[in-house]
């Protein structure tokens, strides 16, 4: 029997974070929509990593005067998982940015969002 | 290890002149000449500092390990559980990488700075971005800094392909920032599954443990981890589902940029594979997976070389699938497959740099690169003619030129694994590029430009006057292309100069193939 | 009434296939190329899986073989579903994953 901890049912959002921005950049047409599938894709994956660093009864990991070190050891969450999800937030928000601008560029030339127009496949 | 264990002063100039060089040639934005002589003296100092550099690591932090004796956490090197956490490390398979990179860089730089006349600052700035993920991605030991490159390289990529202006540019663009974004987010999960299995993320550390502990029930997610690996690999390298897109990608972008993206591309390529090889090579069915995706490659990019009908196309399609030739070699992973992966990418980079250098110099008699409508050029530039059959020479793995000699390394490699199917592709992709290569060449240099007689009746005397729209082809155009030549024939007869680089690595990393 | 064609009939429908509208044209040598490579390609990948076991092998040597023969032209086939649509490529993308994950998987 698998314990129901706060850790699997956070896995089991990001989970399902990323399947919904999969399915929704699969099948949304709208450039817009897509891009918004993407953030919650990126939102899942951060939900993950911050699942991944999670201790029961966990501690900020900051040595704070007057701790001892063998305690912050046993109760500090993995410091790692927080800075990749810090830097995941700066790279999602670059990510976004030139999506939407690039969306722009293509809606005046184009007059639509609609991806099955602007990007369908073309010959040369 | 005979490293020094402090850190190594060249490969923090290696990542931070390239930064240093984009802020200010942005803030310089459109200053022609200013621009020129600082990113000249930029890349100039990449390419010494290759050069110079002595071998070693750059440690930005630990992971503390926990003294046994004290239960104190400790930094200190002599004890051997002390974790490295973020690494980067320079050794000779990075300096041969990182040298034809920046060298590329210059001849870039050299061609970029005289050919577009506004807004250069950004545009140069993005170039120099992407050396410097290219030589992140080369460089690094850790998950972390890995995964930071291949966002920050394909974001500059989209960069780059949109600067070309045109609207095929940003609708290549676009599709390639949605699909990076896809891809940048999968390797983020596959870093989280890797940390959260092994809890490291440096890529030795992680290897270690993988090897040393018993995994069992939990080892499925190291599957998982691999197939989102391949995502990102896929993507970087534009292998087989991708390749629509990433030929695009090459097409769409000007041609000296290309020549920048492929040789990114083919680092990014030696980078992650050698991770996946590191970390899963000894997977069940793992390298069965990236060989079969490395053969798909070179088929449908050959192919689809064949139907184009536009020289940049042509190239574009060629790039892809030669991607693949180097994909074999690390998807082998013996010893010789390995060296001959290696070589293929340094090699694969100098002559398609040759051929897409050629390509942009068609653009200068303006009438596009299409076989259509370029025709009869050789006349006109009979060195350029030349120097292009001999790229493609070089390309098709014709012997004095480089690209035999590493073909000629996988191939015996892959017969020596016992699988000569892939050696006969392998044959028959260098023959179809010559094929493909000659198709556009042919018709755009050595095609006698058809001199229409003149109809009596409603004659369109306009053809005279496009004619006048011929530039005359810049002098470091040449001298690049000539440069680049002599080293294909000089790697071409001294295969050594390069394989010498390439061995330690082969060693370290090569595991045995087993049916 | 009963079909008539003789393999020769069937190569030369095949070849005219890919002469679209006036006769031989800048692209048709490369089509012609293509449709060959794409012919050799696909056995070569069949009779790659002679790794695994050899009969399997064989009857896939053989079954490719008919297949192509009866789906010719490839090269219209490998054309379109080499499309640069943003869809289609995603589409495919995620069809790889999970064959990749589902192959390594069962390998385990």
């Amino acid at each position: 029997m698998i314990q129901v901890t706060i850790q699997l049912l956070a896995f089991f959002a990001a989970a399902v974070l990323v399947i919904i921005g999969i399915a929704g950049m699969l099948f949304l047409d709208n450039l817009i929509k897509k891009i918004i599938a993407f953030t919650l894709l990126s939102d899942g994956v951060n939900l993950l990593l911050v699942a991944v660093g999670y201790v029961e009864g966990g501690i900020v990991s900051i040595l704070l005067p007057g701790m001892s070190t063998s305690e912050f050891a046993s109760r500090a969450v993995l410091v790692f998982p927080v800075g990749i999800v810090l830097t995941n937030i700066v790279i999602g928000v670059s990510t976004t940015a030139i999506l939407v601008a690039l969306a722009i560029v293509l809606y005046r030339r184009y007059g639509t969002l609609k991806a099955s127009k602007v990007l369908k496949g073309e010959r040369r | 290890m005979t490293e020094s264990i402090s850190n190594l002063w060249s490969i923090a100039l290696l990542v931070t002149i390239p930064i240093f060089a984009t802020i200010i040639v942005n803030l310089l934005f459109n200053r022609n000449r200013a621009i020129k002589y600082i990113s000249l003296i930029s890349a100039l100092s990449l390419v010494v500092i290759t050069i110079l550099s002595p071998y070693g690591f750059q440690w930005f932090t630990g992971q503390p390990a926990l003294n046994p004796n004290t239960l104190t956490f400790t930094f200190d090197a002599s004890i051997p559980a002390w974790r490295m956490a973020l690494e980067f490390y320079f050794g000779p398979l990075q300096q041969v990488l990182i040298f034809v990179m920046a060298l590329i860089l210059v001849l870039v730089i050299g061609i970029a700075t005289n050919g577009l006349t506004k807004n250069q600052g950004p545009y140069i700035g993005m170039i120099f971005l992407l050396f410097m993920s290219a030589a992140i991605i080369i460089m690094v030991n850790d998950l972390y800094h890995l995964w930071i490159a291949v966002e920050i390289g394909s974001l500059v990529v989209v960069g780059v392909v949109a600067a070309s202006g045109e609207g095929i540019g940003q609708k290549a663009a676009l599709k390639y920032a949605l699909f990076s974004a896809l891809s940048g987010a999968g390797l983020a999960i596959a870093l989280a599954l890797i940390l959260g299995l092994t809890g490291y993320s440096n890529i030795s550390d992680a290897i270690r443990y993988i090897q040393t502990t018993n995994l069992a029930g939990m080892s499925s997610i190291l599957y998982v981890a691999f197939g989102f690996f391949i995502l990102s690999w896929i993507y970087a390298g534009g292998l087989v589902p991708i390749h629509p897109l990433k030929s695009e990608v090459y097409g769409a972008a000007f041609p000296h940029g290309t020549a920048m993206l492929q040789a990114q591309s083919k680092l990014m390529l030696v980078a992650i594979g050698l991770v996946m090889l590191r970390l899963f090579g000894s997977l069940p069915f793992a390298r069965e997976v990236m060989l079969s995706i490395s053969v798909l490659t070179m088929m449908l990019g050959v192919v689809m070389a064949l139907l184009q009908t536009d020289l940049r196309w042509i190239l574009a399609y060629l790039i892809v699938s030669h991607s693949g030739l180097v994909t074999v070699g690390i998807s082998l992973g013996t010893y010789d497959a390995l060296v001959g992966g290696l070589f293929q990418a340094v090699n694969d980079v100098l002559y398609m740099s040759v051929l897409l250098l050629g390509c942009e110099a068609v653009y200068y008699f303006g009438k596009g690169t299409s076989t259509k409508t370029a025709v009869g050029i050789a006349k006109k530039a009979p060195w350029l003619a030349l120097a292009m059959v001999l790229g493609t020479f070089a390309a098709s793995g014709i012997p004095p030129f480089n690209g035999f000699q590493s073909k000629i390394i996988l191939i015996q490699s892959a017969l020596k694994v016992g699988l000569p199917e892939v050696a006969v592709v392998i044959l028959i992709l260098s023959v179809t590029t010559f094929i493909a290569l000659f198709r556009g060449i042919y018709s755009i240099f050595l095609k006698p430009a058809e001199t229409t007689p003149l109809a009596v009746s409603g004659s369109v005397p306009s053809e005279a006057q496009e004619d006048d729209k011929e530039t005359p082809i810049p002098r470091g155009l040449y001298l690049s292309l000539a440069i680049l030549v002599v080293i294909t024939l000089i790697l071409g007869v001294y295969p050594d100069l390069v394989i010498r680089f390439l061995t330690p690595v082969a060693q370290a990393v090569s595991i045995p193939w087993y049916p | 009434m009963v079909s008539v064609d003789s393999l020769y009939d069937k190569i030369k429908r095949w070849t005219v296939e890919f002469v679209g509208g006036s006769g031989y044209s800048n692209q048709m040598t490369g089509y012609m190329t293509g449709e060959l490579q794409t012919v050799v390609f696909t056995l070569i990948l069949a009779s790659l899986f002679r790794i695994f076991s050899i009969p399997l092998g064989m009857v896939l040597l053989i079954a490719v073989a008919a297949a192509l023969l009866y789906f010719a032209p490839m090269i219209v086939h490998v054309e379109r579903e080499s499309s640069n649509d943003l869809n289609r490529v995603l589409f495919w993308v995620v069809i790889y994953f999970a064959v990749i994950i589902a192959v390594t998987l069962w390998g385990r």
